[in-house]
């Protein structure tokens, strides 16, 4: 799964690098990820960036290279010297990892087993864990399953994408319709019984009649969580760039309103429940790790460019490759930013609305007393009057407001634009 | 001594700067080192444009049939737009050297200035230019003048300002064919202000013509229109370079300088004369100059935060400008739109266009403008009329008896072959045809009654790219008519858009506003409801467009690593929301407005 997004190259030079890594803290740029690490007690998930890719995908905007296997040593030691700085600051035991990319099964065998073996050892991880690594269809054979299941993995996310090869080509996809089904098969071989299929709709050309047959044939495969996304044209990336040359049409507004329509109703014709508005999933098989993003919990990062989350406090790992690969143990660290209680409190609003479920009642209570917050409450009563809302038990989005999130969720952000608190806290204080 | 005041007129590009520096070459006026080209248009965009746009006067010397003469060249505007100034300096004159192009013929523009010199008396001496040319056709030109202004052809004098051949014969001519100026009719003093600048270290100086009478340095002088008093601190002639003198007499033309701060105490067409010993009546002819043509500056930024800055830098600029030119007038508007502007009127299209110009250029700001508008003259139930250039500014239609709008007399010279696509255009424009006149073989001059609001879009560009840039047309407004004139509103969703209002012929402005409605469309994005865009006339609908409503709008994915910048977007685009201009629960983006307003089609 996809966690991090294109950073340009971080611009701080080496003498602030260097005061970081003392650990001097005055002013808030200077926050490294020895700060972050005083409050990894909080932290029961992790986030771990494998950045390499056979090749970019058009419509990615993820951080990712095509490495070597020399670059794919050297990687794997590096990130295994971050395992070792941050595991004894982290407590609490894992419930939650999640292994994405780039293309995390392509790294060679060996080092894969070694790299997924690091992690069991270094981490402490609960009882009921639930351990996820991202993977293309083309590189999930037996012996990749079986390293996969016998390394501690029991959840794979296949980017299937489409089983129409024209829709394939256009995302620029080389996988065959037909590897999706042997590379499951071979998974679950392996002993991997949980599996999610990724699906995009919306793509250029693509017709009602495609969609639906993309859909039957992942229905077939029965998976036990599906994720269907509409197709986003993210800019920096090569699709975005050939829709604004006009080489290729963005689909009607309309027709991919229907797709969204069609893919809800016939998944949960299947059996499947929209967890959240892009996740559909069996009974007792919604992403855990999914689940804690939009519950707003905290989360430790490791490899290069992975974003983390601890309490209100944002950051990401420095995204360069090279840069991260210099370094040792703790990387650098830097987009980082401290949210007010009140931008907090947007922030949980805006996480918690993607789910269907939304946000228990009680809890919507809290975030609305925040200080400075309060104006959300008419704002929330307005949507609730215009059928986009809905708030018994819990605060969450109509079928007619789950179409239009976004124009709800930009209603309930912050107001003024001083939602990042520019005071320094105290990298030392507990929360 | 003798003295003989005279002006150049010519169509742009006939060579009348390079005839004019040539003739002060030839009275050693200037060496050829001293000469920089063109010496009288001294400001870059009147060079670049080859137009002179600032009137002054220079004298020199030369010697006819042994006698010395004090020649006057009086500089004159070259456009129309112009046409008070370029009649105020030809009054100050008694003769004019009529400037054609020996490979071009008569051109639009040299019809309208040879008329004018003709009302104003003057004697006209034909010069055929550039003869050096090998497409030159001195012959041929001739006969056009005999044909359209009446000129002998026989008593056409050809020359090349360029190569200097004909310039002796013609400084002859003028000191042969031009008249001697009228002795003074009066025992006081009456010079004629015919041109001004601002120089910042001196203030306003004055270019004047005496006609009674005398003026000496240190005289407290009046100004019978404004009724201002002043002192001469300075008096003096340009030789071409200013050489100040005690005493300048009749007949003469001179410049002052007088400690005068602004160009509003200066009108031109005013008398001076004398605090001390004032002259019973002005000299004829003064007028206030009346603007035809309006349009709003915006500074162009779409960035709140340095929205003040921009607008205290155009504002400077529009000041300074005022000071240079009294003749365009601004008052400070705040469109809903676009913010806070100067709504500014104009003499004409090309006036328009030099003071954007140069506000960018010398006042450095960046500015949106938005489409002209002409001034309406409205006659009301009580028989009052009033005069408006915004539409927003209508009275209540039961007041209003007609609605009048500016009439130009348009004069088009052509090759035959356009004749029948620019009759087209003129009726597409509401022209009434006037007359059709034979100008040489290959070439005639239409004549129309143009609404002076249909020529200003794009009239001239259309001109030009059907003739191929051969045509060429002049233009002078001649009255207020009545048509069936209405104010057009753009409703949102039922609620007016005043911004948006104009005033147009009720027979084009379905047309109109449906092009209006599309831009409009196209601009506003898809809101939660459905948005009608609709154009009408009183209670009536005329036109109308839908933006339909947003289907679908939610970000697909949303994981850790997206979430910083999934929530900035959304505060970005919610920013953005809020300085859109709302009309009802319908967000405008200021890019809709600008498509609208702005120049163009």
């Amino acid at each position: 799964m996809p966690f991090v997004e294109k950073t340009p190259d971080t611009t701080s030079n080496p003498l602030t690098q260097f005061i970081n890594n003392l650990g001097a803290s005055q002013g808030r740029n200077t926050i490294n990820a020895e700060d972050c690490l005083a409050q990894a007690s909080e932290v029961s998930g992790l986030y771990i960036h494998i950045p390499f890719c056979f090749h970019k995908c058009h419509y990615c905007d993820f951080y990712s290279i095509v490495g070597d296997e020399n670059q794919q040593t050297k990687f794997v030691e590096r990130l295994v010297s971050e395992f070792a700085a941050v595991a004894p600051y982290i407590t609490q035991p894992i419930e939650t990892i999640f292994i994405g990319g780039g293309t995390p099964t392509l790294i060679e065998q060996n080092l894969l087993s070694k790299m997924l073996g690091a992690i069991a050892t270094h981490f402490t991880l609960a009882q009921d864990y639930e351990w996820t690594i991202e993977a293309n269809p083309e590189t999930l054979t037996p012996d990749v399953s079986t390293r996969l299941a016998e390394g501690g993995i029991n959840r794979v996310s296949i980017g299937a994408q489409s089983f129409d090869i024209d829709c394939l080509k256009t995302l620029e996809r080389w996988h065959t319709p037909g590897s999706v089904a042997k590379s499951m098969q071979h998974v679950r071989n392996a002993g991997i019984e949980n599996v999610n299929l990724d699906l995009i709709f919306g793509i250029p050309n693509q017709t009602m009649e495609v969609f639906r047959n993309d859909i039957k044939q992942t229905v077939d495969l029965s998976p036990e969580h599906i994720s269907a996304y509409a197709l986003t044209y993210e800019p920096n990336t090569p699709l975005y760039v050939r829709e604004q040359r006009g080489d290729l049409q963005k689909i009607d507004e309309d027709l991919e309103s229907r797709m969204f329509q069609e893919t809800m109703t016939i998944l949960e014709a299947h059996g499947y429940e929209q967890y959240e508005i892009s996740n559909y999933a069996k009974p007792n098989r919604s992403c855990k790790h999914n689940l804690m993003y939009w519950n707003n919990k905290s989360w430790w990062p490791c490899g290069p460019a992975a974003a983390g989350h601890i309490s209100g406090r944002r950051w990401r790992n420095v995204p360069k490759l090279s840069q991260y690969l210099t370094g040792f143990g703790l990387p650098s660290i830097e987009d980082v930013e401290t949210l007010s209680e009140n931008g907090q409190a947007g922030e949980a609003l805006m996480l918690g609305l993607r789910l269907r479920d939304g946000i228990q009642s009680d809890r919507v209570d809290q975030l609305l007393q925040v200080k400075g917050g309060q104006w959300r409450r008419k704002v929330i009563e307005e949507h609730i009057q215009q059928g986009n809302l809905d708030f018994a038990s819990s605060l969450r989005l109509t079928s007619k407001g789950l179409m239009v999130a976004d124009s709800i969720i930009g209603d309930l952000l912050m107001d003024e634009t001083s939602m990042v608190d520019t005071t320094m806290q105290d990298p030392n204080a507990k929360k | 001594m003798h003295i003989r005041n005279f002006s150049i007129i010519a169509h742009i590009d006939h060579g009348k700067s390079t005839l004019a520096d040539r003739l002060l070459q030839a009275t050693k006026a200037v060496t050829e080192r001293e000469s920089r080209d063109q010496l009288l248009d001294s400001m870059d965009l009147e060079r670049e444009r080859g137009i002179t746009i600032k009137a002054s006067a220079v004298t020199v010397h030369h010697t006819y049939n042994g006698e010395d003469y004090e020649l006057n060249f009086i500089d004159t505007p070259g456009h129309v737009d112009f046409t008070y100034e370029v009649s105020r300096a030809l009054t100050a004159c008694e003769g004019a050297l009529l400037v054609v192009d020996s490979t071009q013929g008569v051109e639009a523009q040299t019809l309208a200035n040879a008329y004018l010199a003709i009302e104003n008396n003057l004697d006209l001496i034909p010069v055929v230019n550039k003869i050096d040319l090998p497409s030159a056709d001195p012959d041929k030109v001739a006969m056009e003048i005999e044909q359209l202004i009446g000129l002998p052809a026989e008593d056409c004098i050809n020359c090349s300002a360029k190569t200097g051949e004909g310039i002796i014969e013609l400084l002859d001519l003028i000191c042969s064919r031009l008249p001697e100026p009228e002795p003074a009719k009066i025992k006081q003093t009456r010079a004629l202000i015919f041109d001004s600048h601002y120089d910042e270290y001196r203030g306003v100086v004055v270019y004047f013509r005496i006609f009674d009478g005398s003026l000496k340095k240190g005289d407290r002088i009046l100004m019978m229109g404004t009724g201002r008093t002043f002192t001469i601190t300075e008096l003096g002639r340009y030789t071409p370079t200013p050489t100040p003198t005690q005493e300048i007499g009749t007949s003469q033309v001179g410049y002052m300088v007088a400690a005068i701060k602004t160009l509003e105490d200066v009108r031109v067409g005013d008398t001076i004369t004398l605090d001390t010993d004032p002259a019973g009546e002005p000299l004829s002819g003064y007028e206030e100059p009346k603007q035809m043509v309006f349009c709003d500056f915006y500074p162009a930024s779409s960035d709140t935060g340095s929205k003040k800055t921009e607008f205290e830098t155009l504002r400077e600029a529009v000041e300074k400008l005022r000071l240079n030119d009294s003749s365009f007038t601004f008052e400070a508007q705040h469109s809903e739109a676009l913010g806070f502007g100067f709504r500014c009127g104009f003499l004409g299209l090309l006036h328009m266009e030099i003071v954007q110009e140069r506000l960018e250029r010398e006042g450095g700001a960046e500015i949106i403008q938005t489409a002209p508008t002409v001034n309406y003259r409205i006659e009301l139930t009580d028989d009052t009329t009033i005069d408006i250039h915004n539409p927003a500014d209508l009275p209540d239609p039961t007041l209003i008896k007609h609605i009048c709008e500016p009439i130009v007399r348009v004069e088009i010279i052509c090759p035959d072959e356009n004749i029948g696509d620019l009759m087209r255009l003129c009726e597409t424009r509401r022209g009434i045809f006037k007359g059709q006149k034979f100008v040489s073989a290959g070439r005639q001059m239409l004549d129309y009654e143009l609404p002076l609001a249909e020529i200003i879009y794009d009239f001239y560009d259309k001109l030009k790219s059907i003739t191929r840039g051969y045509g060429t047309m002049d233009y002078e407004i001649i009255e207020f008519r009545a048509d069936k004139l209405v104010k057009v509103g753009i409703l949102v969703n039922g609620d007016p858009v005043e911004a948006l209002s104009m005033i147009c012929h009720r027979d084009k402005a379905v047309a109109r506003t449906r092009i209006i409605l599309l831009k409009l469309r196209k601009q506003i994005d898809r809101h939660q409801f459905e948005i009608a865009l609709q154009a009408a006339i009183g209670g009536k609908i005329i036109a109308r467009e839908t933006v339909k409503s947003v289907r679908k709008n939610v970000t697909a994915k949303c994981y850790g690593g997206d979430i910083t910048r999934k929530r900035k977007l959304l505060e970005k685009q919610k920013k953005g929301k809020r300085r859109m201009k709302a009309i009802g629960n319908v967000h405008i983006p200021q890019e809709a407005f600008l498509s609208i307003l702005e120049q163009g089609d």
